[in-house]
């Protein structure tokens, strides 16, 4: 009886184990021959792996890494740039001409670029396109503050600034700016006001002029693209894009084993973990820099407000090794410019580590061993790199010199709220600029947005309030000085202190034959071949 | 399940056979070998858990022997003192729910009616949430470190004792001695204290010890979703998610799994032999089975 | 009923609770410095009405079906949460089947030989399978069948080459047998091999556990030993009277494990890359998207409570004695 009793159960635990082996049988067989011999033949697939920070689909509302992707797959800009060449605007679906007192911007629009319905780009799409960005009030529309966008002929639409503007040639590129076709954005509910209603039907269908349209969207899992049979310029090499939301990771995996063909987000480790028969790595230094800031405002801190305390952690921290924490690729920055913009320092122009003056400068502002908290936002990474790992570094080098440090991380949605009301002690953050030039990080002074934010008042460093004055006002060759200047100036006494630029590693399988990156929208996926 | 809990009559065990099987020893060996390590941690470990005085990345070698972390820091090292979070906090967590869940057990079910019907009514509302999403969303909320996670660990974890215990008091009250002490006039406290929790402690004090385990893995699974300790804390669930970001190297992740997973099997099977010494029905079951 | 209102109560405190302002968590630098973007932000949000002017707003939505739009992705909430249930749905399955076949037969193993030495082993790996942390688990098998071996695919529910099939069910498996695609069919069971392997380990050590002691007190009733006595055959005597007699606990226990594997799901997905409930509830949570982890919270109750009720309705179908209240 045992055995004839036992015998069932037997057999009913092997079906299971059957069914698994079956199963495994099956994997093997549509796993192996991907994209590998598909991709760039010209009608394959080409999947792209990235860690979505994705919001929307709506171009004109969007504002995020992943966002800028999806925009710039699906439509163009009036002004453009070439390749991964930042600084230098040029000719998108307008050419353009800026006045002498950089305050009128005039775009004469190109003929023959078309949108995916058919119909051609004119004057009308560009100004409703412009006009919506400013009326509904989302993310981007800061870009375009305080200028009159107006139509003065049937070619023609001017710019105009209250305020002499040389950086809106560089802005106009950011596929935020995208033109719309504005005919079929108001047939579904879109507007140039807040009462637009677009965004759903944006979210499903795309209405551009770009290399591809939209076959499916979900925010949290993927983005499907189709080539674009309308699209007026160079037919993209894919004829289908999968755009997938994957941990850098498993990224790093997935791109080794041909299941993908392009991986966006691999951090230094993962990318020194690349077999490189495999697979090709492009790395340089990315646009973002990670900084720590010292809150300069008695009420947040008394410690971190003292100026010899400031200084003190400035010299105490080994600027070397946590460059070499985020590995082969990454840029130490001499100040908040990173090195690929004009008007940026050297690394040998910024602070530099001397544990015994830091002791000095420690025992000199009556530290007595008060704890401080470093604030950080531990669910993102930068370029795949943690922030985490640099925290734990700061910490224990600021530990060296006597300082006692508490790390508080935070999913960032939490955490961004004390940062951007300035109650942080220490926070950890980074900046990605929101277009290529050197104007964009007078953020980073006395009354402005970031400074602000670590409590640095309009009135609290009257030195380098009026060099950063002086380097807005700053025009031509003298521009690149006055911000050099500023950040020698902010080194010395202001609350930033910049940390490092991560590298950007992508990796690509060996059918990939060219990737189109750059700055400001990652990677043109329709000029990828 | 719980309403098939039987009374339990008074009874007294005296040396408990099955404590002497080879897996309960083992168990116990098990639970015995980390508790050596939770006092002599910082004595066993080559370096401090928060030292980054090595190079990054390193395989595991004879000198460090389960490698180096992304910042330089000896695994083995952050291991032995990682035991002095997740065990003592798990151990806490669960005598901490194992009170309020049976203290408000033991009130819905002696006391019935209202009382009776609010606490059980939350309780069916916490069942219905998967645990790891609530405590995700109360952890969250109330932002990472490990206190919060200790709390949303409680606030997930009391229902089971208050279901047991509700069950148990439920019909220890009809049993002939708890009446006949109301008749000789003991109050609801004393009745309560006295007469009823003694006969409910020993299938509390089961489920308590296989909620041990259960309690290190919310534990760990919060700290592995960044919601839990706070770096450079050595928790193991949290270097298990550090091991995530380098999947190269695999033996960040590997020792404190491992650790997660000895600790938590020693205490699931002390928790199967305890039942089986307690637990009438299975020793019933073992005394007149045959075949 | 009730206790969904609770449910949604209770997320809604909760997520109120929050020290943190999700404007902030929307919005990029710029526009939140800017107080009119704000303005128009909390406006389309509905976050400038008060607390509980949103609660009763969300309730008479939720009447309607509406289950709010998510402040992080200005998507429908019950859109999302549509293409989110089914995949865990699916994953939740192809791993309690795996586990109800080999738990339960695991468990009888272990019951009829019981104190063997074949009892002590399946007892010893039914307990481990409870108390491998599943995440660590995940990075193995992930690491070693996919990534060493190649043996299964990697991360998601589908090739990203192939198209996935038209929606019937949003189980890709189910609705690629019913579109005839076999390729697809082949390829999301391959998908689901390695994650639903993860999530079944645990649940196999639970329900081993459990079949092994229902078995157990089953083979104890006097009416299997009279059928014994009678010299019914061993097979008749394991179908009809100890397996449909061991059932009742183990449905009750297949509810709870059920339960557990949409825990379980939070961290597995996490890893494999699998865009289910899990994640999503991941994200709603870190990302503070209020209407978002209502929603979750309110699906989640819902199959709580249908689970619930259809262990009641096989109770009733195997003990006529049961009666559905």
């Amino acid at each position: 009886m045992h055995t004839s009793i036992s015998r069932v159960a037997a057999v009913a635990a092997m079906t299971a184990a059957g069914a698994l082996v079956l199963a495994g049988c099956a994997a093997t067989a549509p796993n192996t021959p991907n994209g590998a011999e598909q991709g760039g033949g010209g009608n394959g697939t080409l999947v792209v792996d990235a860690s979505f920070d994705l919001a929307t689909a709506d171009p004109n509302r969007e504002y995020e890494t992943t966002g800028s992707i999806v925009a710039k797959a699906l439509y163009e800009t009036l002004l453009t740039f070439e390749g991964d060449d930042v600084t230098e605007p040029v000719a998108g679906l307008a050419d353009f001409e800026m006045s002498e007192d950089d305050r009128v911007l005039t775009l004469t629009m190109e003929s023959g670029h078309t949108f995916s319905d058919g119909s051609e780009v004119t004057v009308d799409d560009a100004v409703f396109s412009l006009q919506r960005v400013q009326g509904i009030a989302g993310n981007p529309s800061f870009l375009l503050e305080g200028v009159t966008v107006e139509k003065t002929s049937d070619t023609t639409l001017t710019l105009t600034s209250e305020t002499p503007n040389p950086a809106l040639p560089f802005i106009l590129p950011n596929p935020a700016l995208s033109v719309v076709n504005q005919e079929v954005v108001e047939e579904n509910g879109g507007s140039a006001d807040a009462s637009d209603a677009a965004e759903d039907f944006l979210n499903g269908t795309s209405a551009g002029s770009g290399p591809y349209i939209l076959d499916s969207y979900d925010a949290n899992a993927e983005v499907v693209f189709t080539a674009n049979p309308e699209y007026s310029g160079d037919a993209p090499a894919y004829e289908r894009v999968v755009l997938r939301n994957v941990p850098g990771e498993t990224q790093q995996l997935n791109v080794q084993a041909g299941e993908s063909q392009i991986a966006l987000d691999l951090n230094p480790d993962q990318a020194a973990g690349l077999d490189e028969d495999a697979v090709t790595l492009i790395s340089g230094a990315s646009r973002y820099v990670i900084f720590l800031f010292l809150n300069q405002s008695e009420g947040v801190s008394p410690v971190t407000s003292n100026p010899d305390f400031l200084r003190a952690v400035k010299l105490g921290i080994d600027y070397d090794s946590i460059v070499d924490l985020a590995g082969e690729g990454s840029v130490r920055p001499g100040g908040f410019i990173p090195s690929l913009f004009n008007g940026a320092l050297t690394a040998d122009q910024g602070n530099q580590q001397d544990v015994e003056a830091a002791k000095e400068a420690l025992a000199a502002s009556g530290y007595a061993g008060e704890e401080v908290q470093l604030n950080f936002p531990n669910d993102i990474t930068v370029q795949g790199l943690s922030l985490q790992s640099v925290a734990e570094s700061v910490q224990a080098q600021l530990a060296e010199i006597g300082v006692n440090v508490s790390l508080a991380p935070a999913p960032v949605a939490t955490e961004l709220d004390a940062y951007r009301n300035g109650t942080e002690q220490i926070g950890l953050w980074y900046w990605g600029p929101d277009f290529p030039d050197p104007s964009n990080y007078l953020a980073f002074t006395p009354g402005e947005l970031v400074g602000l934010r670590a409590g640095w008042t309009a009135d609290a460093d009257p030195a380098v309030k009026s060099l950063a004055d002086a380097a807005r006002a700053a025009t031509g060759d003298e521009r690149a000085a006055a911000y050099e200047e500023l950040q020698v100036a902010q080194n010395e006494s202001g609350p930033f202190i910049p940390l490092l630029q991560p590298a950007q590693n992508v990796a690509t399988a060996k059918s990939v034959t060219s990737v189109a990156l750059n700055p400001v929208w990652t990677i043109d996926l329709g000029a990828t071949k | 399940m719980t309403a098939a809990m039987p009374v339990l009559r008074r009874r007294r065990f005296t040396t408990p056979r099955a404590l002497r099987t080879p897996l309960a020893i083992a168990a116990i060996a098990v639970i015995a070998f980390w508790l050596v390590v939770i006092v002599l941690a910082p004595v066993l470990s080559p370096a401090g858990p928060l030292s980054q005085a090595f190079d990054r990345l390193q395989p595991p070698s004879a000198e460090h022997w389960f490698g180096t972390d992304q910042v330089g820091r000896d695994v083995l090292s952050r291991v032995l003192h990682g035991a002095r979070v997740s065990v003592p906090i798990a151990l806490m967590l669960v005598v901490a729910s194992m009170l309020i869940g049976s203290v408000l057990g033991a009130v819905a079910g002696y006391f019935g009616r209202v009382l009776d019907e609010v606490i059980m009514r939350v309780a069916d509302l916490v069942f219905a949430f998967p645990t790891i999403i609530l405590a995700m969303v109360i952890a969250a909320s109330l932002g990472p470190s490990l206190g919060n996670a200790v709390i949303a660990i409680l606030v997930v974890s009391w229902p089971p004792y208050a279901r047991v215990t509700r069950s148990l008091v439920l019909s220890a009250r009809q049993t002939e001695y708890v009446v006949a002490g109301r008749l000789l006039g003991n109050g609801p406290f004393t009745s309560l204290t006295k007469d009823v929790l003694p006969n409910i402690a020993a299938p509390v004090v089961v489920l308590a010890t296989l909620d041990v385990g259960t309690a290190i893995l919310l534990l760990s699974g919060l700290s592995f979703l960044g919601l839990g300790a706070v770096p450079p804390t050595p928790e193991w669930g949290a270097m298990v998610g550090d091991g995530v970001q380098q999947f190269a190297s695999w033996w960040i992740a590997a020792a404190p799994g491992l650790s997660i997973m000895t600790v938590v099997l020693a205490f699931n099977v002390l928790g199967d032999v305890l039942r089986d010494t307690l637990d009438p029905r299975t020793a019933d079951a073992v005394k007149g089975g045959t075949l | 009923m009730l206790l969904l209102v609770g449910v949604t109560l209770v997320t809604f405190v909760l997520t109120n609770l929050v020290p943190a302002d999700p404007v902030q968590a929307s919005l990029g630098e710029q526009a939140a410095a800017n107080p009119e973007i704000v303005e128009a932000f909390r406006e389309r949000a509905g976050l400038d009405q008060p607390l509980p002017v949103q609660y009763v707003t969300f309730l008479g939505n939720l009447v309607q079906g509406d289950l709010g739009t998510s402040q992080q992705t200005r998507q429908a909430v019950s859109a999302e949460l549509g293409r989110a249930v089914p995949a865990t749905i699916e994953l939740a399955l192809g791993a309690i089947v795996v586990s109800a076949i080999l738990g339960v037969g695991l468990g009888m193993i272990a019951a009829l030989k019981r104190r063997s030495a074949v009892d002590q082993i399946i007892r010893l790996v039914s307990t481990i399978g409870i108390s491998i942390p599943s995440f660590w688990l995940a990075l193995i098998v992930y690491y070693v069948f996919f990534f060493q071996l190649r043996l299964f695919p990697g991360s998601g529910r589908l090739s990203a080459i192939l198209t996935p099939p038209p929606t019937v069910t949003g189980l890709y498996t189910v609705d690629s047998l019913i579109a005839g695609d076999m390729v697809a069919f082949s390829d999301a069971l391959a998908h689901l091999v390695l994650p639903a392997s993860v999530l079944a380990l645990y649940t196999i050590g639970l329900l081993t556990r459990f079949a092994r002691s229902a078995v157990l007190e089953v083979l104890d009733q006097d009416y299997v030993r009279t059928a014994r006595a009678k010299g019914l055959p061993g097979r008749a005597v394991l179908l009809g009277y100890v397996l449909r007699g061991s059932l009742v606990p183990i449905i009750t226990v297949m509810g709870i494990a059920f339960g557990s594997l949409l825990s379980g799901t939070v961290l597995v997905e996490n890893v494999f890359s699998w865009n289910g409930i899990g994640q999503y509830s991941y994200n709603a949570a870190t990302r503070l998207d209020l209407p978002a982890i209502m929603g979750v919270g309110l699906v989640v109750g819902v199959v709580y409570i249908l689970l619930n009720l259809l262990v009641d309705v096989l109770y009733g179908v195997i003990d006529p004695r049961v009666r559905v209240a």
